[in-house]
């Protein structure tokens, strides 16, 4: 090989001198860059820069409208209303006579709404204009010279009679009108001639006639319009009013947002900014040194946000909201001990995505403003509001007892009322005798969960009077826990703010059997959906969220654009506790919605026949609760009432939580069931029966008129 | 030997320099907004991809390289003729022109850059062999030479005009010129045809502006193929088409004057300045202290590879770099000349400094070369009795 290459290698002697040409014309061209270079930037640079002098470049960035939001099918939730309006923008040296002409033109082209806007000095100045020549004749010349211009016009004006002016028709009142506001404008800043109800044609028409109109312009502008009124208006959230929040100032700056921007400041609207702020135009204006624009270039084109394809079913969040207004509204009004009630607040969700379906919260108002109902949507406290509740999270206390090993599958614990020294006698709300992991979930014991705890905290048996011991670090087990199932973390949903939850510190052994039945800690509907999502789903914790798909806009009116990207199923974490167990707590659950001793069986399944087909499972809860009232007295004769489940037990594809704080304790029922049971019957029916209407006729598209046909009351 | 001797570092810190100039440059270009993208990281990107490839191009020795370069070059011919036969979603039409893939997922390539690369291979290869196996130097053997050039050169050239695209048939021809010039053919036949060659280019011209109905006529040039050239020598007057770019990139320049108006000062508004018109804006900004350091960084790396060549004891990668001298040198020179109204327009990229993915990819491949010629050149080193530095 070497010899090869050895050859090679003789046979390029040439290459020296040949390379060295080669170099030599390299060095000619470069420099003769440089030579050009020469002449270009130093020998006429000068020039260069006087011809860029002369004209200056302005760069603005035009605003575009923000993307729509729409339900799960496809029905419109929040609009862009298009703004159009009518500007002048007068040039320099504009005379009275200019405008008149203006004015009757555009009085061709737009309506101009006149009554109660003309004054008689405007009439006269009109006259004044169409008769100049005779109008200046009735006044006295010689008079006339030595007054200032401003006071001969005022005579000339004060000899033009009543009667001259008062027979004008309305086509000329119009043009005054217009000519009226033409007068308003100041050179060179645009005046807004018509702003208010200008229609589409209006608009069109002006905007194809521009070059016989100088100085008018039609530009278009955009405000947020809800088709569906209040139904989601708590989540969907608001834009600011033509400025940037000043707290954030520096951060939109710095994102190419100018001052005057309107953006999302809460709910989806500020979680999705970025996807629905759109791209700005980029315009560079050319301007001579009359301020003429010669020349107008697009950098960039713009483009209106993307659209938010929600998971809501507005047509079943409107049944929702019916049901909650209605009967917080009976529970608030039947009785005096629910004086301090105000809150119903319900979650529904597909378990198996975590696509929120309906989110609802009523507030009623017992001293309601002028403007405001009885009764207002407040369906953002399903995230924010957090409340003790009850024995509905023990499904999660039997999980940890089984998963930790305190208790097993078989094992049964005499249900009687505990006395431990240091704390007030511990029961369930009646002595139930024995029960196991599954009675126990059926029918709402609170002393095996009391027996979890207890073990827990290293006190394997139990001593009638005796002090309970508390091993360092129970409580951090019992959260780590919790935590799995979203119960006292962030559920993580796709939304600006989310309560955590309150957990309470150093809690004695007392507290901890408290934590087990629902009493200690608190949690937010939302918190108590994933937890109930997350046994219904076999241990699979998933991510809840309120965005389905980002679609591009679309190129037609009505329809949507294509999918830009979709919210894809995130399962966040799954449980640590056995197959085995979780099928035990769902046996449970659905022996409280079914069994012949379950607390909601009454419920669903009642005496009178009225008995539902889509087999639900899930747990009550009440929770005692006490209220700071506003006296600064600590009231406690409350009760949290909650209720979470799903439905079909075996397929599960819904799944609620309900809750209503502050009810009265010990109310008169009158044979009905408490409004947390009367909500959870109603909504799940509701699901179901639109399901099946659906399967009928198909989905109904338009759901914007009032659909409250369905509800049943009570 | 160790890798610390055997590394170019000189090559190293030139492409150094270019990397800074290009960040620069390209930081310059995109403060006008005209997209909402940050090139300079996706550049920066883009290097540190070729900078890996370039590391697997040492592996390879030069003799190596000619081995696979006929399969190289067949390779790029089949890409190129692809491009003709693939569908629309594939090999879409921009800018008038088919000359990308779109790879899903990855974003798009541009088959001609790296055909550059395979062609001087395959030139590299092709004179090579002749000289090794010919008898002697006489005028048959090297009219022999020239047509197997020549034969090598046309089908690319061919299917870049089907695009079409005209500057990289531009490069093309410069590759060909300057592996010609050092293949040992004779100076009596060289001068002839090169002589021949720019008297049919400037002929090209004159006709285009004195009679363009016979071009139309014998060559079917249309005339509005012949804007470029109008719009080269009289800007002005075809200002709102043709001559817009260029009366903005001179403007740009010019007003740049001595010492440029500094980062971001930019007044002109120049479409698509991060690619082919990223030197208006060093000029602008950097004005003409910055053009000239930017000059003399491309003169420097010309210097260096005129040394590559000069050393390399192995003729094939003496050829290559000289190959690859004439393209990142044609390819300076035509684009800086067309900023500054030397030159008419056609769309190419200056080297290592403009954005874009293809190109700079294929120049880092073309620079991993002449590493790899550094890097191998020790084995040969004794044969030649010289010590390098």
């Amino acid at each position: 090989m070497g010899n090869k290459k050895n050859n090679e290698r003789k046979k390029k002697t040439h290459l020296p001198f040949r390379l060295n040409v080669l170099f030599f014309i390299i060095f000619l061209l470069f420099a003769s860059l440089i030579l050009q270079l020469g002449v270009v930037q130093i020998l006429n640079g000068e020039e260069a820069q006087e011809e860029i002098d002369k004209t200056e470049n302005q760069t603005t960035a035009l605003p575009v409208p923000r993307g729509k939001m729409y339900d799960r099918y496809g029905r419109l939730l929040v609009d862009n209303q298009s703004l159009y309006s009518i500007t002048y923008t007068p040039p320099k040296g504009v005379q009275a006579e200019d405008r008149l002409d203006l004015a009757k033109k555009l009085s061709q082209y737009i309506d101009k709404e006149f009554e109660d806007e003309l004054r008689l000095r405007d009439l006269k100045e009109y006259f004044y204009l169409e008769n100049q020549k005779e109008v200046q004749n009735r006044i006295d010349q010689e008079e006339a010279e030595d007054l200032e211009p401003g006071e001969v016009y005022q005579l000339e004006l004060d000899s033009i009679k009543e009667s001259e002016v008062n027979d004008y028709d309305n086509q000329t009142k119009e043009v005054i009108a217009i000519k009226k506001e033409l007068d308003k404008a100041y050179a060179l800043s645009p005046q807004i001639v018509k702003n208010e109800n200008v229609t589409q044609k209006e608009y069109a028409v002006v905007g194809e006639h521009l070059n016989e109109l100088p100085g008018i312009d039609v530009t278009s502008d955009w405000k947020r319009e809800y088709p569906m009124g209040d139904t989601l208006s708590s989540f969907l959230g608001g834009i600011t009013d033509r400025s940037i929040p000043r707290s954030k100032m520096e951060y939109y700056l710095s994102l190419g947002y100018s001052r005057s921007d309107r953006v999302g400041n809460s709910g989806l609207e500020e979680e999705y900014e970025d996807v629905l702020r759109g791209t700005k135009e980029k315009v560079q204006y050319t301007t001579d040194s009359d301020n003429n624009i010669v020349d107008t270039e697009v950098i960039r084109e713009g483009e209106r946000g993307d659209d938010l394809v929600l998971t809501f079913d507005s047509e079943l969040q409107k049944r929702v909201n019916e049901i909650v207004r209605t009967e917080l509204t009976k529970e608030v009004q039947r009785s005096y001990k629910n004086r301090h009630m105000e809150d119903a607040l319900v979650v529904m969700s597909d378990p198996q995505t975590g696509e929120i379906l309906a989110a609802s919260g009523m507030h009623y108002n017992r001293d309601p403003d002028e403007d405001e109902q009885r009764v207002s949507n407040v369906s953002h406290k399903v995230l924010y509001d957090q409340y003790p509740p009850g024995s509905a999270i023990k499904g999660a206390s039997v999980l940890t007892g089984l998963h930790t090993g305190v208790v097993s599958p078989g094992e049964y614990i005499y249900d009687r009322p505990l006395n431990i020294k240091g704390t007030e006698t511990k029961s369930s709300y009646s002595q139930l005798g024995s029960v196991n992991a599954l009675s126990a979930l059926e029918r709402s014991s609170n002393v095996y969960m009391f027996f979890i705890a207890m073990r827990m905290m290293g006190n394997p048996t139990f001593q009638e009077n005796a002090p309970l011991s508390l091993e360092p670090g129970t409580f951090q087990r019992m959260l780590k826990h919790f935590h799995q199932f979203g119960l006292g973390v962030e559920t993580g949903i796709d939304y600006p703010y989310e309560a955590p939850g309150v957990q309470g510190s150093n809690p004695g052994p007392g507290n901890l059997m408290d934590f087990m039945i629902g009493q200690y800690s608190s949690y937010t509907p939302m918190q108590l959906n994933q937890y109930v999502t997350t046994i219904a789903n076999d241990g699979y914790r998933v991510r809840p969220h309120f965005m389905k798909e980002v679609r591009q806009p679309s190129k037609g009116d009505k329809k949507l654009g294509p999918v830009n990207s979709s919210f894809n199923t995130d399962v966040m974490n799954r449980v640590v506790m056995s197959n085995q167990y979780i099928d035990l707590v769902q046996n449970g659950f659905r022996q409280a919605f079914q069994g012949s001793q379950g607390t909601a069986t009454s419920t669903f399944y009642p005496t009178n026949g009225e008995n539902v087909s889509y087999s639900p499972a899930g747990k009550t809860g009440t929770a005692e609760a006490s209220k700071l009232l506003d006296n600064g007295e600590l009231f406690t004769e409350l009760e949290n009432l909650t209720l979470v489940g799903y439905a079909p037990h075996d397929d599960p594809e819904v799944a609620f939580s309900v809750m209503v704080p502050y009810v009265g304790k010990d109310l008169p029922m009158g044979g009905d069931k408490a409004i947390n049971l009367r909500i959870g019957r109603q909504i799940l029916d509701a699901y179901f029966e639109l399901k099946e209407e659906r399967e009928e006729s198909g989905v109904d598209s338009d759901v914007t008129g009032s659909n409250n046909a369905n509800n049943e009351d009570g | 030997m160790k890798f610390e001797q055997r590394f170019d570092w000189r090559l190293f810190f030139i492409m150094i320099a270019l990397v800074v100039i290009s960040c620069f440059a390209i930081y310059s270009a995109q403060q006008s907004g005209q997209y909402n993208v940050n090139f300079m990281v996706q550049q920066l990107i883009w290097y540190g991809l070729g900078s890996v490839m370039i590391g697997f191009m040492l592996l390879l020795d030069p003799e190596s390289y000619k081995k696979v370069s006929l399969y190289l070059y067949i390779f790029g011919i089949i890409l190129l003729a692809g491009l003709m036969v693939a569908p629309n979603e594939l090999a879409p039409l921009r800018n008038g022109s088919r000359s990308w893939y779109i790879i899903p997922g990855l974003g798009s390539i541009q088959p001609s850059e790296f055909m550059k690369i395979f062609l001087i291979l395959m030139l590299s290869k092709v004179v090579t062999d002749h000289n090794y196996r010919r008898k002697t130097a006489d005028m048959k053997s090297d009219v022999l030479l020239l047509g197997k050039m020549v034969l090598v050169v046309i089908p690319p050239l061919f299917l870049i005009m089907l695009q079409p695209d005209l500057g990289t048939a531009l490069v093309f021809l410069a590759i060909l010129a300057g592996t010609t010039l050092v293949s040992g053919v004779a100076w009596r036949l060289i001068i002839p045809i090169y002589g021949a060659a720019s008297f049919l280019g400037v002929s090209l011209v004159w006709l285009a502006l004195q009679a363009p109905q016979l071009l139309d006529k014998y060559l079917n040039v249309q005339e509005y193929q012949l804007g470029r050239i109008y719009a080269w020598l009289q800007p002005f007057k075809y200002e709102s088409s043709d001559g817009y770019h260029l009366i903005k990139s001179m403007r740009a320049i010019g007003s740049g004057q001595m010492y440029g108006k500094g980062v971001g000062g930019s007044e002109v508004y120049l479409p698509e300045s991060h690619t082919d018109f990223i030197f208006s804006v060093i000029g602008e900004e950097y004005g003409f202290i910055g053009s000239c350091v930017v000059i003399m960084t491309f003169f420097i790396l010309m210097y260096h590879l005129i040394q590559i060549a000069h050393r390399a004891n192995y003729a094939f990668s003496s050829y290559v770099v000289v190959g690859i001298l004439s393209m990142i040198g044609f390819h300076v020179f035509q684009n800086i000349g067309m900023t500054v109204q030397l030159l008419p327009i056609t769309g190419i990229p200056l080297p290592f400094i403009s954005y874009g993915g293809s190109a700079l990819l294929a120049n880092l491949i073309a620079i991993g070369l002449v590493f790899a010629v550094h890097f191998h050149q020790k084995t040969f080193m004794f044969n030649e009795g010289r010590l390098d530095e």
